[in-house]
């Protein structure tokens, strides 16, 4: 598979000045009705990450990050608070196309083709567009996340790696400025899992955009992002940033970076600690 | 040899399948040709197989046409109740408020027994096709409808957040992704409704006919022509053998896509 392309052109330095912020959360806050009684499931949120950027959100199950994620993506409103995409409200923003998303489950249609998968949310989202021109970036997409070859082939072909690449292409078919991630790779083998991960390194360094992924798995963090937001429940909050200090471009050798078993020490403390203070 | 080489195949692998089901079926008519002979029971309690076989090349002509008929209300009242079952399970998707007055209803008159209808409809209606029809819409219809809307409700609701936050309305996400995304259901659905349909018919026909292939075992039972009756049944069993192998074949041809009873087997 064509994952491990080597990497064209270096990444955006980290930034000396800091990048304009591309996504805002301040004061945000996040209630759930249960029937009677409300339950604060996000609480006090504050969050900038810069454009370009790739800025990971991790912490344990149910401690509302997916939540957080759904609110950049303009899925559900804040109870309390301002966030922005981009200047604009996330409703506003994913509307105008500037937001891809994609899910822990694929959420294909299965009876699409990749290439039909890939360009059906742009297909519905402006649907002015030429078939051909929206085919062709669905195309130009599913190469790019190295499927080049299984453009035919419908999602029960295909592997449970190989449908998350379709929904990741599916998402930069919209061509936004953001993507958000909500683990994309949890449900993928190991093996798979680093493949992703290096893939999406590749195409972030390729496209530019600014990205969110939400993760459990703290390797996965560390390997990726250029700065990481640690959350904790009970109520749930972002406890700690931790800006990484491993360079870009990242590979195999990164994983044997010093400085890699260090952040991942750092966060396993922290979500343990965080963890007991929830129970 | 050269055709060891090639792989088996379809028809004759699917021949070797049934084998052994034509072998037994077999078995039991002789068994029973045998008992029929052994016991000498009376014929208008209980023919021979060959018996049979012989009324139904006999009366073959008053055969095929009561299967007509039947054939005729099957086939109307299949359709009617798959558009009322698709239409409904619709409306109550698309609909919320309408389709929270009108569920229960729907579930409230699935638990009528539907067959003690059927003299209502006679009496309304006559003795003809409308009544027959009737009957096997409020039979069939259900699962149907059932069906189908459990097929719209199931769509991932993070893939319909997304459609509609790049600005797709309810109508768009029903056509684009609700309503292909049923059709696996709706023709699990569709294949209850067809052999229901069966049953509609017949009851239809044993409540007040004077054609078809209810009446016409209606009628024989009274002339103590046994035969006649059991081949009657035999006709209406094909006859409900063939609607269901063209429902399964549309299914076949609509959602290519679905994963197969087979294939699941298969892994």
């Amino acid at each position: 598979m064509a994952s491990a392309r080597p990497v064209l052109r270096p990444a955006p330095a980290p930034a000396q000045q800091p990048a304009p912020v591309h996504l805002s959360a301040e004061g945000v806050a996040v209630d759930f009705d249960l029937g009677g009684h409300t339950q604060r499931v996000l609480n006090d949120i504050h969050l900038k990450v810069g454009k370009g950027q790739l800025v990971a959100l991790v912490g344990p199950s149910g401690c509302g990050k997916s939540t957080l994620l759904r609110l950049f993506a303009g899925l559900m409103k804040p109870s309390l608070g301002k966030m922005e995409v981009a200047g604009l409200a996330p409703a506003e923003a994913a509307r105008r196309k500037l937001i891809g998303v994609a899910f822990q489950d694929a959420t294909l249609l299965p009876w699409k083709t990749a290439l039909d998968n890939a360009a059906f949310l742009l297909e519905t989202a402006d649907p002015s567009l030429a078939r051909a021109e929206v085919r062709q970036r669905a195309l130009h997409n599913l190469h790019l996340v190295g499927l080049a070859g299984s453009e035919g082939k419908r999602p029960s072909q295909l592997s449970g790696g190989m449908r998350q690449r379709v929904a990741i292409a599916r998402a930069l078919t919209l061509d936004p400025e953001v993507l958000l991630l909500d683990e994309p790779f949890g449900a993928l083998d190991a093996i798979t899992r680093e493949e992703m991960g290096a893939l999406l390194l590749d195409i972030w360094q390729r496209t530019q955009k600014t990205v969110l992924l939400v993760t459990h798995a703290f390797d996965e963090a560390v390997f990726l992002a250029s700065e990481i937001h640690v959350m904790g429940t009970g109520p749930a909050r972002i406890i700690e940033t931790i800006a990484s200090d491993l360079p870009y471009p990242r590979d195999a050798q990164t994983y044997r970076d010093p400085r890699f078993a260090a952040l991942e020490a750092r966060l396993r403390e922290l979500l343990v600690k965080s963890h007991k203070g929830a129970t | 040899m050269i055709t060891q080489a090639l792989p088996t195949p379809r028809i004759s692998r699917a021949l070797i399948d049934i084998t052994p089901a034509i072998l037994l079926g077999l078995v039991c008519l002789v068994l029973w040709e045998a008992a029929i002979w052994l016991f000498k029971v009376e014929p208008y309690v209980l023919p021979a197989p060959s018996a049979i076989a012989l009324v139904m090349i006999e009366q073959f002509p008053v055969l095929a046409v009561a299967a007509l008929v039947t054939a005729e209300e099957i086939l109307i009242g299949f359709i009617l109740s798959a558009v009322t079952g698709i239409a409904v399970a619709i409306i109550i998707a698309r609909f919320e408020t309408f389709g929270r007055a009108l569920y229960p209803l729907i579930v409230l008159f699935q638990n009528v027994p539907k067959v003690a209808l059927a003299p209502i409809f006679i009496l309304w209606f006559g003795y003809d096709l409308a009544p027959k029809v009737l009957l096997i819409v409020v039979i069939a219809f259900f699962p149907v409808a059932i069906g189908m809307l459990s097929g719209l409700q199931s769509v991932d609701p993070s893939l319909v957040s997304l459609m509609r936050s790049v600005g797709a309305g309810p109508g768009t996400i029903l056509k684009r992704v609700r309503l292909p995304h049923a059709l696996p259901q709706l023709m699990a659905g569709l294949k209850v409704a067809v052999t229901l349909s069966v049953i509609g018919a017949i009851v239809g026909e044993f409540a007040g006919a004077s054609a078809g292939l209810g009446y016409l075992i209606q009628f024989a039972s009274t002339q103590l022509e046994t035969a006649l009756v059991f081949a009657a049944i035999l006709f209406v069993s094909v006859l409900g053998l063939v609607f269901y192998y063209v429902v399964e074949m549309a299914e076949q041809y609509l959602i290519p896509w679905a994963p197969k009873f087979a294939d699941a087997n298969n892994r």
